[in-house]
C-alpha cells in the first residue's frame, strides 16, 4: 500500500528527515520497503508492507498512529461530524437476513447532490495513492478508505428497485454483473447485497454495474458496513477477485470504523457534493465487540519473555500511544483496556511483543541460554547418509538435487504408478506424482549435461521416495540413494584411452556399498522394473533381504530423454542398509598363515554362469579357499562358438598353518577336476 | 679358497658403497671384472682347489660375479646417456586427473549450517515430507480462512494429505513425541506452487530451529542467532532484528544482515506462540522456547554469488563441479 506523507501530517507531525521516520517504521515492524518523492504536487510516498496481523496499518490513520507511538508524539484526530438529518428516509428499509455474514449494516439515503468536482487536494492524495479519480462520491468513498481503512459502497437510489436493502445469501443460479465489467455465477455461500429485485453488490467485494454511481446520479444510497472476514475471503477467492474493500474486509475492519467512516464521508460529501438533504442513518445489527476487551499482565511476564526489564513508565507510554488504556492496579501488575481496531491483542504476550516492538528489539540484549551443554544424539540414519555420501564423492560421482515432484514420463501407469502419491493442484508440465523413484530425474539431467557437451555423467542423490500404502493411510516415505552412470568411465588423457562404462562400473560401485555398508557378500536375484532391460536388472540383497536394484536401462525409455548410449542405474534403500551397518566396526586381524595363489582357466558353455562356478570353487575348497577372483574372459581365436574362457585366481590359505606346495596342487587339481566334470568344462593348463 | 671369495666379495661390496660417479663406476668394473681383475685372478687360483670341490667353489665365484655384474647394471651413478628411460622422461607432460566427485552444494550449505547448531549442542531430526493439514497448519496457529495462510500456498495430495510448505511441521512433531527441554534443527525439502523464475521454486530447502526449556528469552535467541550468523558469514557481521508477524511465534523478528550498503533479510525467528505449545500439549505456562526458519537456497546463493536458484536443480555439470 502506498501512503502519503502529507497526507500524514493531518493527523502527526513528521519531524524530518522522512527516510529517518520510514527506518523506524521498519524497525518496528511495519515495513517501508520504498520511499518515493513525488513532485508538484509535492511529496513523499512510503510503499509499506504489512503483516496479516494488522489491518489497521492498512490506513493513513493507522500509520499515524504507529509514528505517535514509535516517536513518541501524540496523535491528532478530526473530531468526527456527526450532524445528519432527524429523520430515517421513508420508507426506507435494511434487511440483514445473515447476521454471521454482516453482523453490522448501516445506510443513508443523500438526495439532490448539486456539485460534482472532486477538489484538487483529493484528486492528488488518490492520485499518489495509485487511485484514479472516478466521480466525486465514488472518490470520496475511495478517500475514506485510504483514510481511516473502512470501505464503503455508494448506490445510484434512482437505479434500486424498491426501497428495502437486504443482505442475503445469493440464491443458488444467481448472476451479477459487477462493476469491473465481469459476470459471477454466485454460490449460496456468497452474500449479497440485493434490492427488491436483484443482487446489486457482493457484499464486501465488489458493487453491481446495474446501481453504479455515474455522472448523472443526484441520489445516493451509502453504505457502510462491517462484513464476517472469514466469508469475504471465501468469495474473494472463490471468484478470484481481491479488490481494496475485500482486502481489508477479510484481515477485518475496525468495528467502530463503521461509524467514524461513514460521518467522515458524509462530512466531505456535505462540504463537496452539497446535497439537497441527507437522511437519517439507518442500521441493522450491532457492532461486534472485542472477543477480549481487557488484559491482566505482570511486569515479570515481561522479563520472563524478552530476558530484559521495561520501566514500567515506558510500559504504560508504549501501551497508551498505541491506543490501548494501560492501568497499574498493583505494583507490577497491568490491565490493559484493548482498542476496536486491536482484535490480534488477546493475551499478556500479544502484549509483550508490542511493548518490544516499541521499546526497540535493537534494545533488547543478546544472551545464551543458561542450560549447560546436553547429549547431542545423531540418527543412525544420518550417520551413514553423510558417510556415503563421502563414499560416493570419493568414487568420483556428483551429488544432484532434482525435483520429487515428477511427471509420468518414463514410467508404466500400471507398475510405476500404480501406488504412487498423487498430487491434485500441480503446478505445470503436468508434475502429477510424488516420485517412486528417481531414475526419470536423473535421465532428465544427464540429457541436460548431454546437450552442455558432457560425456562421462556419473551422479547420485540421496533422497526420498514416495508410495501410497492404500486410501485413507498416510503415504510411506523412503530414503533411498539412486546411482547413475553414463558416458566415459574415465576421460581420454595422453597415457590411457577412453572406456565407456559398462554394467560391470554400476555392480562394482553397488558391492563396494555394501561392503562400506558393511555387507561382506551381496547377492542379488532378478529384479522386475518397467523402465530397466529385464535381463539386466537384478535385485540386491543384503544379510538376505532386498534392499535394492540395479540394472540398465532401456532404450525404449532413454530414447524419450534421447539419450543414445547406455545408462546404469541403481537404487539402494538407506533405511533397509542402516540396522546392521551402523555399529562401529570391530578389527579383524589378517591370517598369519601365507597365502598361496593358483590359476585356473577352464572352458565352459556360454550359459554356464561365473557366479556358480566361484561359488563350486570355494566350497570344494573345503575352507582353505579364501578368495576367488575372475582375471580374464575371453572368447573366439581358439574357443569355439558357444563356449567362453573363464580364468580364474584361487588363493588358498589356512587360518591354522603353512600350507605345504604338494597339498594345494593335489587340492587344486580336485576342484579343477570336479569343474571339469560338472560343468563339461575343458580344461586348460 | 672359500675365505678368499667371501674376502673379495666383502671388498666388493665397500668398494660400490663408495663409487660415487660414472668414471669411479668404472674403475671398480675393470677392478673386479677387468683381465687382471679380482674375478678373473679368483679363478686363476681354481688350480689349486681338490677337484672333489671345485664345483661347489666354481659356482660361489659365479655367484659373485653375476651380483657385481648386477650391482653394475643397476648403480644409481649409470651413465645418463646409457639411460633411455630417463632420457626420455618429461616432468612437465600433464598429470593425470583423478576423478573427482561432488557434494550438493545444498548439501554442502546444510552440513555447515547443521554442524554450527550442533555445536550449539542442537541435535538435527528430520520428518516426513507430506504432512497434515494438522502439523503443517493448525499446530502452528494457522487457521484456516485466515489470510495468514497466503504466504502459505500449499500442493494437496489426491487423499487429503499435503507437502509441507514449510519444516516447521519438524517442530510439532517432535515436541509432540518428546519432552523438553529440546535443542532442534531439522533440514529439508519443502513445497509451494510458486512459479518457477530466478528466485522461486515450487521445491525448496529450509532449515528449522527450536529450543524449549523452562527459562529460555527473546534475548536468548538474539544471542543463539548472531552467533550463529557471525559464524556463518564471518565475525564482522553486522545483523538488524525487525519486528514481523508469524504465526507460531510472539513476538516474532525477522532478521537481517549487512550486506553492501543495504541490508538483506536472512531469516525468520520469533519466540514459540504459547497457543503451539497448547497444541502440543506442553504446560504454556512452564515452558518457553524459539524457533527459527532459514532458507538453505538463500544463504547458499549469497554466499556463492548465485543470482539463478534454478542452478541447484539442473545438476549442471559445470555447476556441480565448481563446489567439490
Amino acid at each position: 500500500m502506498k501512503i502519503s506523507t502529507n497526507w500524514l501530517k493531518d493527523f502527526v507531525e513528521l519531524a524530518p528527515p522522512i527516510p529517518r521516520i520510514a527506518d523506524r517504521l521498519t524497525l518496528a515492524g511495519l515495513e517501508v520497503k520504498k520511499v518515493e518523492t513525488l513532485e508538484n504536487p509535492q511529496d513523499v510516498l512510503f510503499e509499506i508492507e504489512i503483516t496479516s496481523n494488522r489491518p489497521d496499518w492498512l490506513s493513513h490513520i493507522g500509520v499515524a498512529r504507529e509514528i505517535a507511538a514509535v516517536e513518541g508524539l501524540s496523535l491528532k484526530l478530526p473530531a468526527p461530524d456527526s450532524e445528519t438529518g432527524r429523520n430515517p428516509p421513508p420508507g426506507w428499509k435494511i434487511n440483514v437476513k445473515d447476521l454471521e455474514g454482516c453482523p453490522y449494516y448501516t445506510g443513508v439515503l443523500i438526495e439532490g447532490i448539486t456539485a460534482t468536482k472532486t477538489p484538487d487536494f483529493m484528486v492528488h492524495r488518490l492520485a499518489a495513492c495509485g487511485i484514479r479519480s472516478v466521480s466525486l462520491i465514488v472518490d470520496i468513498t475511495n478517500y475514506v478508505l485510504l483514510e481511516y481503512g473502512q470501505p464503503l459502497h455508494a448506490f445510484d437510489a434512482d437505479l434500486l428497485q424498491g426501497k428495502e436493502i437486504q443482505v442475503r445469501k445469493a440464491k443458488s443460479g444467481e448472476k451479477i454483473l459487477a462493476i469491473n465489467g465481469a459476470t459471477l455465477d454466485l454460490k449460496q455461500e456468497d452474500l449479497v447485497i440485493a434490492d427488491s429485485g436483484h443482487a446489486i453488490a457482493i457484499a464486501g467485494v465488489m458493487g453491481g454495474k446495474g446501481t453504479e454511481i455515474s455522472e448523472r446520479t443526484r441520489n445516493v444510497f451509502l453504505e457502510s458496513a462491517f462484513f464476517d472476514p472469514a466469508r469475504v475471503r471465501k468469495t474473494s477467492r472463490r471468484h478470484q477477485l481481491s479488490t481494496d474493500s475485500s482486502y481489508r474486509f477479510e484481515r477485518r475492519v475496525d468495528p467502530e470504523g463503521v461509524d467514524y467512516g461513514r460521518q467522515r464521508a458524509l462530512a466531505l460529501i456535505k462540504q463537496y457534493a452539497k446535497p439537497r438533504h441527507i437522511s437519517a442513518v439507518i442500521k441493522a445489527g450491532e457492532k461486534p465487540g472485542l472477543k477480549v476487551k481487557s488484559i491482566h499482565f505482570r511486569d515479570d511476564e515481561i522479563r520472563a519473555t524478552l530476558g530484559c526489564e521495561i520501566k514500567s513508565t515506558q510500559v504504560a507510554s508504549i501501551l497508551t500511544r498505541l491506543g490501548c488504556d494501560a492501568k497499574q492496579h498493583a505494583p507490577g501488575s497491568w490491565k490493559i483496556g484493548v482498542p476496536s481496531f486491536r482484535p490480534d491483542l488477546e493475551r499478556p504476550v500479544d502484549l509483550i511483543e508490542e511493548i518490544a516492538r516499541i521499546f526497540g528489539y535493537e534494545n533488547i540484549p543478546e544472551t545464551l541460554p543458561e542450560r549447560a551443554p546436553g547429549l547431542v544424539g545423531e540418527s543412525a540414519r544420518l550417520r551413514i547418509e553423510k558417510k556415503l555420501r563421502r563414499f560416493l564423492c570419493g568414487l568420483g560421482l556428483h551429488e544432484t538435487v532434482t525435483f520429487s515432484l515428477i511427471s509420468d514420463q518414463g514410467l508404466d501407469p500400471a507398475s510405476d504408478l500404480a501406488t504412487a502419491v498423487q498430487i491434485v493442484n500441480p503446478l505445470h508440465h503436468g508434475l502429477h506424482w510424488m516420485r517412486p523413484t528417481l531414475v526419470t530425474g536423473f535421465l532428465g539431467v544427464i540429457q541436460r549435461n548431454i546437450n552442455a557437451g558432457a560425456d562421462s555423467i556419473p551422479l547420485f542423490e540421496i533422497a526420498n521416495t514416495y508410495r501410497s500404502p492404500g486410501k485413507q493411510k498416510h503415504p510411506a516415505e523412503e530414503r533411498v540413494c539412486a546411482i547413475a552412470l553414463y558416458g566415459k568411465f574415465a576421460a581420454k588423457s595422453w597415457k590411457d584411452a577412453a572406456r565407456p562404462v559398462s554394467f560391470y562400473d554400476l555392480k562394482g560401485i553397488v558391492e563396494a556399498v555394501a561392503e562400506y555398508a558393511g555387507c561382506r557378500e551381496l547377492c542379488s536375484a532378478k529384479a522386475v522394473r518397467s523402465y530397466l532391460l529385464p535381463e539386466t536388472s537384478q535385485e540386491i540383497r543384503m544379510w538376505q533381504n532386498p534392499v535394492g536394484f540395479f540394472g540398465q536401462v532401456a532404450p525404449a525409455v532413454l530414447r524419450q530423454w534421447d539419450i543414445k548410449d547406455p545408462v546404469f542405474y541403481a537404487e539402494l534403500s538407506i533405511d533397509k542398509m542402516l540396522a546392521p551397518g551402523d555399529a562401529p566396526r570391530k578389527f579383524r586381524d589378517w591370517p598369519r598363515y601365507p597365502a598361496v595363489e593358483r590359476d585356473l582357466s577352464l572352458m565352459v558353455r556360454d550359459e554356464v554362469r561365473c557366479s556358480d562356478l566361484m561359488h563350486e570353487i570355494r566350497a570344494l575348497g573345503g575352507g582353505l579357499v579364501s578368495g576367488v577372483g575372475l582375471f580374464d574372459l575371453f572368447r573366439g581365436k581358439r574357443v569355439p562358438e558357444g563356449f567362453k574362457n573363464l580364468a580364474f585366481r584361487v588363493v588358498y590359505r589356512s587360518p591354522e598353518k603353512t600350507l605345504i606346495a604338494e597339498e594345494i596342487q593335489k587340492l587344486h587339481d580336485r576342484i579343477a577336476e570336479t569343474l571339469v566334470k560338472k560343468y563339461q568344462a575343458q580344461f586348460q593348463k | 679358497m672359500r675365505e678368499k671369495i667371501l674376502e673379495v666379495e666383502k671388498e666388493a661390496r665397500e668398494d660400490l658403497a663408495r663409487v660415487d660417479s660414472a668414471e669411479e663406476l668404472e674403475a671398480f668394473r675393470v677392478a673386479y671384472l677387468g683381465k687382471k681383475g679380482k674375478i678373473p685372478e679368483l679363478f686363476r687360483l681354481f688350480g689349486e682347489v681338490p677337484p672333489g670341490s671345485r664345483k661347489e667353489v666354481g659356482a660361489e665365484i659365479n655367484r659373485v660375479k653375476e651380483w657385481i655384474e648386477s650391482a653394475l647394471k643397476e648403480s644409481r651413478v649409470s651413465k645418463p646417456a646409457q639411460n633411455r628411460e630417463e632420457s626420455l622422461f618429461d616432468g612437465t607432460l600433464p598429470g593425470i586427473p583423478p576423478k573427482i566427485g561432488s557434494i550438493h552444494l545444498l548439501q554442502q550449505t546444510i552440513d555447515e549450517i547443521t554442524s554450527i547448531y550442533g555445536k550449539m549442542g542442537f541435535e538435527v531430526v528430520e520428518g516426513p515430507e507430506i504432512e497434515t493439514e494438522f502439523h503443517n497448519f493448525t499446530a502452528l496457529n494457522i487457521p484456516l480462512n485466515h489470510p495468514s495462510r497466503d504466504a502459505f500456498d500449499t500442493f494437496y495430495t489426491t487423499d487429503g494429505q499435503l507437502l509441507r510448505s514449510q519444516t516447521s511441521t519438524v517442530q510439532i512433531r517432535v515436541m509432540q513425541s518428546r519432552k523438553p527441554p529440546l535443542k532442534i534443527v531439522a533440514p529439508g525439502r519443502v513445497y509451494r506452487p510458486d512459479t518457477v523464475d530466478a528466485s522461486h521454486s515450487f521445491m525448496f530447502h529450509q532449515i528449522e530451529g527450536l529450543m524449549v526449556d523452562d527459562r529460555v528469552s527473546f534475548s536468548d535467541l538474539k544471542g543463539v542467532l548472531h552467533l550463529f550468523l557471525r559464524e556463518l558469514f564471518g565475525s564482522a557481521t553486522r545483523v538488524r532484528f525487525r519486528p514481523h508477524f508469524f504465526p507460531f511465534t510472539e513476538p516474532s523478528v525477522e532478521v537481517d544482515i549487512q550486506w553492501g550498503k543495504g541490508w538483506l533479510e536472512i531469516l525468520g525467528a520469533g519466540s514459540v506462540d504459547p497457543n503451539v505449545f497448547e497444541t502440543v500439549g506442553y504446560d504454556k505456562t512452564r515452558v518457553k522456547g524459539f524457533a527459527f526458519g532459514l532458507g538453505v537456497e538463500r544463504i547458499a546463493m549469497l554466499r556463492h554469488g548465485i543470482t539463478d536458484i534454478r542452478h541447484f536443480y539442473e545438476n549442471d555439470l559445470r555447476f556441480l563441479r565448481q563446489f567439490p
